[in-house]
């Protein structure tokens, strides 16, 4: 609300973002673990007395320049460049708290580079122990520099004390700082090590590649081991939100694992497979295929930070739209746009609802959420939402989903959002329905205030037919236990009868579906979540019995589900239906 | 008149002086290595292009010292784009946000050019005459580089135009149809390509007991360039004081004492350091030119505070004092200057040896 916001509706900021940290750091620290790959490298060469791993030596030291010192420097710049422009004010906060901790970052750099540029041209024509020495010296700039950094970032995730202090120290040592420090420092190796690997594998000299393959692979195996381990370390100093986060409850994460954890065990698999066992298989492919597996760990952890510390950019000290939760009080009593500068409509009417809602999207939405872009389309997650379901989910955004902030403003602001995500890029009624007291339109005036948020009613289709009013009344008083993203349903009687009755159908003019077959469980217990299709991928190629096992331990394979609460014999025909979906039947 | 929409700043951990300061040491190390290495690229360009072996050799010397300059002109540069940041971060992240598209294209463009002068040095010999096609394809961007950044900078000073954001959210909003602009951004290149002159007259004079001929080359190029480019930049500096507002170009012409002092040391430099190098004296001329760099960066330092004074001086910056972060930078700031020293000292001693070795086996 303080500065201006960048704004490429289909492209988005994060996106931007995302493209340029992870290639960078992908770099930057193979700047870091190169060099204590570069020293040992020239170390086995003058301990072997070999010419030709002296040569492949400083063949990877070209290489490692080169990546280095020209794409990892500028894209060093070039996130910094990036973060200012799509959150000027978290740069900002960072910028004035830790100015002197990124010139110190500055001074490492310089030595950094002055160091790798000596250790290269003067490799062979200085006597080796002085030019091992150059190499030292570029390692610790380069781990200094990963220091300071992890020091600054890491606030971002685990303030700790400085979130109310803004003390330097409180912040540059906050909770995050070794466990992240250690873990990046094994990253670092091994992607160091992958690099070396890559360079082997373009080493015509056989004998020189073999032997410089398994050096590469050693280095890799061990340091990804202790990534791992000090990962779970870092994990575990999370603060409870976030933690919550990582391990699962962010979609954006959860969409992650399997990638980061493909990309940890194809790692795995090459190093041991074609680096120790047989390292001739080092051919280029396979090398590549290593540092796709590395860059995809990389991305995955950068990915998996960044999603964590949602809905804030800096944990607990600004949301991630640039709003500082002690400003809510009062956006909320005297409207956002009143108080932000860089918008033009600073009053809400009738004429400019649609003008002063898009105005409102890009202020708080935008961060996060595209126009029609690919990343977290605004257009595609709103497509199934009235405008009166867009202004109640408004209103309590930050309690259904917590990796998102709370909307800031006035009810009438909230309204004017919802007319432009509903009226404006939907096309679709923004006028306020007349409410009803019975019926139909009270059942879907309650949906739309209740559910719609999550849900589209004909998602929710044939879920309770069969299923007693006294019965759903009893589901929607326990909403919590299927799923604790949802809130038990708190409406007074009537409108428990109301909700209940159009959730039955019985409103919506349908047959209810009876039977007790696999299909009608599976409608009953876990339609509410998932989709046939969704289902289809889950239980692919499981067996019936298998099937008939996890039914009985929901809650163990994911947190996040209830147990299952059908009779024996229930379980039963849903393991038969379930396995039938898993094999490409209906 | 619309209001001005002009950001809240952010507290600071000193006082701004502090932060000045290091602006105004910073800045001219960057300038001076900017300068080094758009002079060098171009005269380099077109030594190569007139060939003979002399030039050919420069040329080929130039490039190979091509990538170490970049690299600097980065990092030096990334210390004063921090203290501005710290000093003027509401008016500048406004202003590249505004422009948010040639903003964010520095990026690729410094790639494209660092790699193509990484060719242009390693695989000199092997491009031949293609060579200097690649270095002009570097020249061009690095200068459109400079292009963007002298946008941000005239832009960031001039908040009254922040309110075209409206018409410009997707950040494509630049200055250069301001007034005052263009002799701003070419007084600047000039200067750069004169300063860089001096740069390739230098750079000659490296193993000048090896080559004496290149060097005294090098030196002839260097000081000539330098002599005829800061006379038309001298003409160029009066069209840009003459652009500027009545207001701003008074306060070099008496209106402000340390400005005028400032403006006339730097008249009083340029004069002397044309006279030295017509007398090729090239160490004073060297001297001379740096310390014109340091002069101009106060100047322009002047300029940038008048300019934003009626909506913003320095003292407003709130401060919430911790000065135990200072003193850390401090020190590390002395272990690196001894890092680097020690870096110099093996160097010398190594290409010494190399050169003595060589030597002994010539005889």
């Amino acid at each position: 609300m303080n500065y201006p916001i960048w704004f490429l509706p289909g492209t988005g900021g994060g996106l931007l973002i995302a493209l340029i940290s992870i290639m960078h750091v992908f770099v930057s620290h193979f700047a870091v673990g190169g060099g204590l790959y570069l020293i040992y490298a020239e170390k086995k060469g003058l301990k072997e007395n070999s010419r030709p791993i002296l040569d492949f030596t400083k063949r990877h030291a070209r290489f490692f320049l080169l990546v280095t010192m020209v794409f990892g420097s500028i894209s060093g710049v070039g996130i910094w460049f990036i973060i200012a422009l799509v959150n000027p004010a978290a740069t900002s906060l960072l910028i004035h708290n830790f100015v002197f901790g990124w010139a110190a970052e500055w001074v490492f750099f310089t030595v950094e580079i002055a160091a790798a540029f000596v250790y290269y041209y003067m490799f062979g024509r200085m006597d080796a122990k002085t030019h091992l020495l150059v190499g030292w010296l570029y390692f610790i700039a380069a781990w200094m520099s990963l220091l300071l950094i992890n020091g600054i970032i890491g606030v971002m995730l685990t303030p700790g004390n400085w979130a109310d202090s803004r003390d330097f120290w409180a912040g540059f040592f906050n909770p995050g700082f070794f466990p992240s420090l250690v873990f990046r420092t094994f990253l670092a190796l091994t992607i160091a090590a992958c690099y070396g690997f890559f360079s082997a594998s373009f080493t015509a000299d056989r004998k020189v590649r073999v032997a410089m393959t398994r050096f590469s692979a050693k280095w890799a195996l061990v340091s990804l081991l202790a990534a791992i381990v000090s990962g779970f370390w870092y994990l575990s100093v999370l603060p409870g939100e976030s933690y919550g986060l990582v391990l699962g409850k962010s979609p954006t994460i959860a969409s992650l694992i399997p990638f980061t954890a493909g990309g940890v065990l194809s790692l795995l698999v090459l190093m041991l497979g074609a680096g120790i066992l047989r390292p001739r298989l080092n051919l280029k492919p396979v090398a590549c295929l290593a540092m796709l597996g590395a860059l995809v760990v990389m991305g995955g952890f950068e990915w998996t930070r960044e999603a964590a510390r949602r809905p804030y950019v800096i944990n607990q000290v600004m949301f991630a739209n640039g709003i500082l939760p002690k400003d809510m009080d009062r956006l909320n009593q005297n409207g956002y746009l009143k108080n932000a500068l860089w918008v033009q409509n600073r009053e809400v009417s009738g004429e400019n609802l649609v003008a002063a809602g898009q105005e409102l999207f890009i202020h708080q939405c935008y961060a996060c959420h595209t126009v029609g872009g690919r990343n977290n389309d605004i257009v595609r997650l709103t497509g199934k939402m009235s405008y009166r379901a867009l202004e109640n989910y408004i209103k309590k955004i930050h309690e259904v989903r917590y990796f998102m902030p709370p909307f800031a403003g006035t009810g009438q602001e909230g309204r004017a959002l919802a007319a432009y995500i509903a009226g404006g890029l939907h096309g679709k009624d923004v006028q306020d329905p007349v409410r009803t007291a019975e019926g139909k339109a009270a059942g879907l005036g309650l949906f739309e205030d209740n559910c719609s948020s999550c849900h589209a009613a004909e998602d929710l289709n044939g879920i309770f037919a069969g299923v007693a009013i006294e019965e759903i009344i009893g589901r929607l008083a326990s909403l919590n236990e299927i799923s604790d993203e949802m809130q038990p349903f708190t409406g007074t009687r009537e409108e428990q009868e109301l909700l209940a009755a159009f959730l039955k159908g019985e409103e919506q003019g349908e047959q209810p579906e009876k039977g007790t077959g696999g299909k009608a469980v599976f409608t009953t217990h876990c339609t509410m979540c998932h989709g046939v299709t969704d289902m289809k991928r889950r239980v692919a190629n499981k067996e019936r019995q298998e099937l008939f096992s996890m039914l009985g331990r929901l809650e163990q394979l994911q947190r996040a589900m209830p147990p299952f609460r059908g009779t024996r014999q229930e379980r039963e025909v849903l393991a038969s239906f379930l396995a039938t979906l898993g094999q490409g039947g209906k | 008149m619309a209001p001005l929409i002009i950001p809240q700043p952010d507290t600071i951990p000193v006082s701004w002086g502090w932060f000045q300061l290091l602006l105004l040491v910073t800045f001219p190390l960057h300038l001076l290595a900017m300068n080094a290495m758009l002079g060098g690229l171009a005269i380099g360009i077109v030594q190569q292009l007139r060939g003979g072996p002399l030039q050919r050799q420069l040329a080929h010397r130039i490039a190979i010292a091509l990538p170490l300059v970049i690299a600097f002109v980065v990092n030096l540069g990334v210390a004063p784009l921090l203290f501005v940041q710290v000093l003027y971060g509401q008016f500048l992240y406004s202003s590249s946000v505004l422009m948010g598209v040639f903003w964010i294209l520095i990026v690729p463009i410094l790639i494209l050019a660092y790699y193509g002068a990484y060719l242009y040095d390693f695989r000199f010999t092997r491009l031949g005459s293609a060579g200097p096609w690649v270095a002009v394809f570097s020249l061009f961007l690095l200068v459109l580089v400079g292009f963007f950044l002298s946008n941000n900078m005239l832009l960031m000073v001039t908040p009254e135009r922040f309110g075209e954001y409206f018409a410009h959210r997707n950040g494509t909003l630049l200055s250069f149809g301001q007034p005052g602009f263009w002799p701003r951004f070419l007084h600047m290149l000039l200067g750069a390509l004169a300063i860089g002159s001096l740069f390739v007259a230098l750079l000659g004079r490296f193993g000048k007991a090896e080559r004496p001929k290149l060097a005294s080359h090098a030196e002839k190029v260097g000081m000539s360039c330098f002599l005829i480019l800061t006379f038309f930049n001298i003409l160029m500096g009066f069209w840009y004081l003459l652009s500027l507002p009545e207001e701003l170009r008074r306060l070099f012409m008496g209106g402000n004492a340390g400005a005028t002092t400032a403006f006339a040391v730097a008249l009083l430099l340029m004069a002397g350091a044309l006279i030295v190098t017509y007398r090729k004296k090239f160490w004073l001329a060297f001297f001379h030119a740096i310390g014109l760099v340091v002069v101009m960066t106060f100047m322009r330092s002047w300029l940038r505070s008048a300019y934003l004074r009626d909506v913003f001086t320095l003292d407003q910056l709130q401060v919430v004092p911790q000065y135990s972060p200072m003193i850390f930078f401090f020190v590390i700031l002395a272990i690196g200057i001894v890092c680097l020293g020690w870096l110099m000292k093996k160097t010398r001693e190594a290409y010494r040896l190399e050169q003595g070795n060589r030597q002994r086996l010539k005889n």
